[in-house]
């Protein structure tokens, strides 16, 4: 070993290198990461322009200490996150396009251990696909992999005798939709 | 005099970053539809109380008759775009006029850009896309992704619908709406819920942390408040307030509303 860390980078990455991409990223110098700064840098794959949720969601995920920007440590967590999704999505993305259609997606969800019908699978990708064309780019894949996580655990955390059953009051249910808003 | 501006004139600069997404339509279906401003009555969250029913005297969010604010005057008057003639029958003249404004590249047709560079909140923001996307997604009823000239006929009048409401709840006329106007707005529309809740939107929706709501994102979080409730209702066969919901039907239902 060259170079000792107390932390060794996440995945193996070279920490040298993710400085040097945090550099490249954090355009003005500032030394962290601010949402636009990191949406010009990231990349689906499609030249469109990163998904301003996905960023917002990414950033509130891994912005410890809650400044709206991301610092190194953070960017190293971040860089992890996003190479793991891209594994993820490029192994789902069979012909390289960028994006997965609905069946690709419906293996990658049920891959997860997701239990839903075909109409649930109409419904996401109409609301994920935002180039109309009947797939899911990158970043909205990311995206709709959290948000089905957050969904999921909240049916979870009322479903108490796991039946697969909910009762939930109209406040409680409306909160919990709101919240869901990156 | 309103200050909330609805419409501005002029030639625009587009380049916003995150509007490049003339062709998406997401699912609005026509429940959406719901979400006008005006609705009958809207009591939920009352159990005792029949749905539907607004109690007396109750002037819901419906826009007082007749246009308070006046329609808003061209800020470059006289701005006569080449190539548009006379309105066609049936169309307000003025509606006419704002339609070719609205309309920067002259295709006969408004995308989420243009509408998004053509609204603006009080305090001069550009609308957020994602309350262009959902307005074009009500109002476009060829699903063609944009909306023509009669489609914004009725566009045009829901948005100043909206700002009547807006100004309304609006007391201190400080041009956004606080936590506690939102609030009242929701008591008053007929939503029975908690501070807590007003306190949670105000929250989520003021994405520049200053702890209030521009016209935006009050329309977002009421049309979603609305979809939400109808949804909630229709399952609530009992008027209790309380629903048994299965994993799926859960999970459809969140995702058809996710803001």
């Amino acid at each position: 070993m060259a170079y000792q860390y107390q932390q060794p980078a996440p995945g193996g990455v070279d920490p040298q290198f993710l400085w040097g991409v945090f550099q490249r990223v954090d355009k003005d110098r500032s030394g962290s990461i601010s949402a636009n700064e990191l949406g010009t840098a990231l990349s689906n794959g499609t030249w469109t322009p990163f998904n301003p949720e996905t960023v917002r969601l990414m950033i509130g995920m891994f912005d410890r200490d809650n400044n709206g920007t991301i610092n190194f440590q953070e960017f190293q967590s971040l860089w992890k996150y996003v190479t793991d999704w891209q594994n993820t999505f490029r192994s789902y993305d069979r012909d390289n396009s960028g994006a997965i259609d609905k069946n690709e997606l419906k293996i990658a969800l049920q891959s997860f251990g997701y239990r839903l019908s075909d109409r649930f699978y109409d419904i996401l990708i109409r609301k994920f696909d935002r180039q109309g064309r009947g797939q899911v780019a990158f970043d909205d894949f990311i995206q709709c992999c959290v948000v089905m996580q957050t969904l999921t655990s909240a049916f979870r955390y009322h479903d108490t005798d796991q039946d697969g059953w909910i009762q939930i009051s109209y406040e409680q249910f409306l909160t919990l939709v709101f919240s869901m808003k990156s | 005099m309103c200050h909330a501006t609805i419409l501005k004139l002029g030639s625009y600069d587009v380049s916003c970053d995150s509007c490049e997404i003339e062709l998406y339509t997401r699912d609005f279906s026509r429940s959406n539809m719901a979400g006008y401003p005006p609705p009958g009555g809207y009591g939920y969250g009352q159990p005792a109380q029949g749905y539907g029913a607004p109690p007396p005297g109750q002037p819901y969010g419906a826009p007082p008759p007749g246009q308070p604010y006046g329609a808003p005057q061209p800020g470059y008057g006289g701005y006569q775009q080449p190539g548009y003639g006379a309105p066609p029958p049936g169309i307000d003249p003025q509606v006419y006029h704002w339609f070719t404004t609205v309309d920067a590249d002259r295709s006969g047709r408004i995308t989420v850009t243009e509408l998004q560079q053509a609204l603006t909140n009080a305090n001069w923001s550009h609308f957020n896309a994602e309350t262009c996307r959902l307005m074009i997604g009500m109002f476009d009823r060829d699903h063609s992704g944009h909306i023509d000239l009669n489609e914004f006929q009725a566009l045009w009048n829901y948005i100043h619908q909206w700002k009547g409401v807006f100004d309304r709840y609006d007391r201190d006329r400080s041009g956004s709406i606080e936590f506690n106007e939102l609030h009242n707005a929701f008591t008053e529309m007929g939503f029975r819920l908690s501070p807590q809740f007003a306190q949670l939107i105000v929250t989520k929706y003021d994405v520049h942390a200053r702890r209030a709501l521009t016209l935006d994102n009050f329309i977002q979080s009421c049309v979603l408040l609305r979809s939400l409730t109808d949804n909630f209702r229709a399952r609530d066969t009992t008027g209790t307030g309380n629903i048994q919901i299965s994993y799926e039907d859960f999970m459809c239902m969140v995702m058809l509303n996710k803001p």
